[in-house]
């Protein structure tokens, strides 16, 4: 069944949808997966850690002009929107600070990002925005994960694709810089040195860094990195940058959908395969959220974790010391405090 | 199952039922389909940045 066809009967409160139940139970989802690799990861990257920077170096200095920022994350509302075409049209000189994912994008463009962001510890997927050197037809058809999505649909043609991205990275890495979280595979680090970035090292909070024998304190004890509210994913783990360190005051965010248009079928979503074997054929439905978004006055729908990484922004934003507009002009991010503007508006102000 | 299919000969070794916990095979499938869900990483509420060192401020 097409999305766009699926019935939008809500859920309510005494019955919520499967899909709602898991984004209650998302955050320990997340930590279930995740956390072990991380912080293996985070052991194994020390001996790089301590020969390298900390991202407190870009406490010091001057990014970008202004105290404009403009997030650029991977959302398919990106190539819709034309974002790269609008900042190079208006002459935008604040700074851009681009998810690992949207390099690919930028540097097709012509954009050489003021900082990339990296924050997921998957041991093979996530070096995939940055050239694989080692990928092979065999990984190809082992994993989907990026054919099926929208994200960067030039991933379908993924071999030549993958070409691309190392020799652009061969040639503009050197101008780039990476804030490399220590979760980080050690595959995206050896990219992110190979290519000649500049990296910038950071953890992510793992849990409250007020508890002294917390994972979080534990772990800045050991690597000495300063210790960021990822949000979940590495979107809003820019988006925090952009203000706690660039200390940015007005951030816009681009290509941050945290969801899907309504003619977009389930099987091209990030979690097809996992949604049928929770959900089955029959009830596939139910692991998806429709979502009206008045401002565009259009459905989107969404799954689990896009869900949850609005409602942990939704938290992060009305905490944060900055402006946020959501310059996307598309997906389910919208609400108090977030200003959902036109990306040229935010450029002309 | 074990009233109604009987074997016509012995075992060589005993067969251990390996299954975890007497869970189904459809109950096996859900559980390791939750592993691959959820997100990239961890969020913590009502943080920023905490720089960890004495000269800066800490943020929360």
């Amino acid at each position: 069944m097409d999305a766009s066809q699926a019935e939008r009967e809500p859920a309510t409160a005494d019955s919520p949808s499967l899909g709602q139940q898991l984004v209650a139970q998302m955050g320990e989802i997340t930590r279930a997966r995740i956390q072990d690799l991380a912080l293996a990861n985070a052991r194994a990257n020390l001996p790089a850690i301590r020969e390298g920077q900390s991202l407190k170096a870009l406490r010091d200095m001057e990014i970008g002009e202004g105290d404009k920022a403009v997030v650029i994350a991977a959302g398919p509302s990106l190539h819709r929107k034309q974002v790269a075409e609008q900042l190079l049209a208006a002459d935008y000189d604040g700074a851009i600070i681009a998810t690992e994912s949207s390099m690919l994008y930028c540097l097709r463009h012509g954009i050489i990002p003021d900082l990339v962001v990296t924050v997921d510890p998957h041991p093979s997927r996530i070096v995939r925005w940055f050239g694989d050197p080692e990928l092979t037809e065999a990984d190809l058809q082992e994993d989907d994960y990026f054919q099926r999505q929208d994200l960067d649909s030039s991933f379908a043609k993924a071999l030549r694709t993958n070409a691309e991205i190392i020799e652009l990275l061969e040639h503009y890495g050197p101008q780039m810089r990476i804030a490399v979280s220590s979760s980080s595979a050690s595959s995206v680090v050896q990219r992110a040195h190979q290519s000649g970035m500049q990296v910038y090292w950071w953890n992510p909070m793992y849990d409250d860094p007020n508890r002294q024998d917390g994972i979080t304190r534990t772990l800045q004890a050991e690597n000495g990195l300063p210790c960021i509210n990822a949000g979940g994913n590495v979107g809003s783990a820019a988006w925090m940058m952009a203000n706690a360190v660039l200390g940015k005051k007005r951030i816009a965010v681009t290509g941050m959908d945290l969801g899907y248009y309504a003619d977009t079928p389930y099987r091209n979503t990030q979690y097809y395969y996992e949604a049928l074997a929770l959900a089955g054929e029959e009830r596939l439905e139910e692991m998806y959220m429709h979502i009206y978004n008045p401002h565009l006055e259009q459905w989107f729908y969404t799954d689990p974790a896009y869900l949850w990484y609005r409602d942990c922004f939704l938290q992060m934003a009305e905490h944060a010391r900055c402006a946020t507009y959501n310059c996307t002009e598309g997906g389910i991010l919208f609400g108090d405090p977030i200003h959902f503007t036109p990306l040229a508006d935010f450029l002309a102000a | 199952m074990s009233d109604l299919l009987k074997g016509n000969f012995d075992t060589a070794k005993p067969v251990v039922d390996n299954s975890e916990d007497g869970q189904t095979l459809e109950q096996r499938f859900e559980k390791e389909a939750l592993k691959k869900l959820g997100g990239s990483i961890a969020f913590v509420a009502k943080q920023e940045v905490v720089w960890g060192d004495e000269d800066a401020e800490q943020d929360d």
